[in-house]
């Protein structure tokens, strides 16, 4: 049984952010609800009102198709809708790979971009590929819109910066220069669906500026200090963001796997990722 | 309380539903289609799997409140002027069924891929029902089944599922 709570349809922006914030702290904005009524169900969370952010229509735009720009994604974007987007595969395949990495098909037509982003889990997988690329949240609240850098969107386990009545209403990516590489990896428990024990996202631009993000290892997704591969050899900048890599994580054990068990595959997964950005595949 | 109206099986349905009633509730216990089953209520099993606008999804992640204006189909939508589909069929001549249990949602996983890829892969198969657990058959009964109503095969050639059957891939699928 779920509840007790209602259920409003937001129809405009405005109106969301109005009713969330009469209603408070007590109130979520929903969209997929895969992990909200997961958690109401579980007695993990219990709002007062659930608002439907899905009928208004401009939160479910996706935009990739600009050669020399960016991307800029609504909230309401379902993960399926992203794994199998032809010109975001083009642009930012490190996202497309995340998208499709998890949970499973059904879950993936309701689970939406912004609610990952939102749960603002350790181990989302949206996360890396979006901050190796600098992406942007854009927020709406009753009393105007506000931008942050994802790298500041989420403060903690399962927590982010929005305040009362504040909701995402787009994500963006900055213009990708051509020829950049991104990749995406994952080690999970079973070949089938399952959440990250390690998950991260590289991006390496045509000048040689290598950017790593590490996920499951801190509070928040991880974005390591950028590298600079010019003139360096692949060994040279794998065991660069191996050491960087090592100093920042602090992994736990939980029920997915050991903190010493993270800690010694996240070095193997780094050599593995590098080599992916190096060597060219993605 | 919420009034919504929607179609179900190629039928049009207006009913009250409660704030927080899933679609799941509605169709099992509001509307006495119980085909689609409760597993593990919380998107994990897959066997509660019906098609919302002609996508797959776990219907115990869903509010009965959202399905306002949205087409259903469920395990029940299959059956034909008293026919069992392609799909029902194969996959009793795979014996790709045991308790049955996961089998309205394997099916309906099934139909939706049918549906967007006429003739998919095993690969694609086995990523369309990763969702849909089964603690019976395993998995290889179920993904013949679905390849064979894929690949529609004569009724006397049915059951010798080998090289010749691939050369008489093609032909139409359900709906």
């Amino acid at each position: 049984m779920l509840g007790p709570f209602e259920y409003v349809r937001a129809l405009s922006l405005e109106e969301a952010c109005r009713l969330l914030r009469e209603e408070g702290e007590s109130a979520r904005a929903f969209a997929g609800g895969t992990d909200l009524l997961v958690e109401i169900r579980n007695g993990i969370r219990s709002p007062s009102l659930l608002v439907d952010i899905k009928p208004i229509g401009a939160l479910s735009t996706l935009e990739a198709d600009g050669a020399d720009e960016g991307l800029r994604i609504g909230p309401a974007v379902t993960l399926n809708r992203i794994a199998e987007h032809a010109a975001l595969r083009q642009k930012l395949p490190a996202l497309s790979d995340a998208a499709l990495s998890i949970a499973t098909y059904q879950l993936r037509n309701r689970a939406t971009l912004g609610g990952n982003l939102c749960n603002a889990s350790p181990a989302s997988d949206s996360i890396p590929p979006l901050l190796v690329v600098d992406a942007i949240m854009e927020i709406q609240g009753v009393d105007g819109a506000r931008e942050v850098p994802l790298d500041c969107f989420c403060t903690g386990v399962k927590k982010t910066c929005l305040e009362s009545g504040e909701i995402v209403s787009g994500i963006r990516v900055p213009a990708i220069a051509a020829g950049t590489r991104t990749a995406f990896l994952k080690q999970q428990r079973i070949k089938g669906h399952d959440l990250a024990v390690v998950n991260l996202a590289g991006a390496l631009t045509p000048d040689g500026l290598l950017k790593i993000s590490v996920g499951s290892c801190t509070p928040t997704p991880l974005l390591l200090e950028p590298i600079e591969t010019a003139g360096h050899s692949e060994d040279a900048v794998s065991e660069e963001a191996v050491r960087l890599a090592a100093e920042s994580i602090s992994p736990i054990s939980d029920v997915r796997a050991s903190a010493e068990y993270r800690r010694a595959i996240v070095p193997a997964l780094v050599r593995r990722l590098v080599h992916d950005l190096v060597k060219g595949g993605a | 309380m919420h009034t919504v109206t929607f179609q179900i099986n190629g039928e049009r349905r207006t009913e009250t539903v409660a704030p927080t009633m899933t679609l799941l509730e509605l169709i099992r216990d509001q509307l006495h289609l119980t085909g689609t089953k409760e597993g593990c209520g919380i998107g994990e099993c897959g066997a509660c799997t019906v098609l919302l606008d002609g996508a797959p999804v776990t219907a115990c992640l869903v509010l009965a409140a959202e399905v306002d204006g949205a087409e259903i189909r469920t395990i029940e939508g299959e059956l034909k002027n008293g026919q069992l589909s392609d799909l029902q069929q194969a996959f009793i001549d795979a014996g790709a069924v045991q308790c049955g249990f996961c089998t309205p949602g394997m099916i309906m996983s099934a139909r939706g891929l049918l549906n967007r890829n006429p003739h998919p892969t095993d690969a694609e198969i086995i990523e369309a029902i990763a969702g849909n657990l089964c603690r019976c058959t395993g998995y290889q009964a179920v993904v013949d089944a679905i390849r064979n109503a894929s690949r529609p095969l004569t009724r006397e050639a049915r059951g010798l599922r080998d090289a010749e059957s691939a050369a008489e891939s093609g032909g139409e699928s359900h709906d």
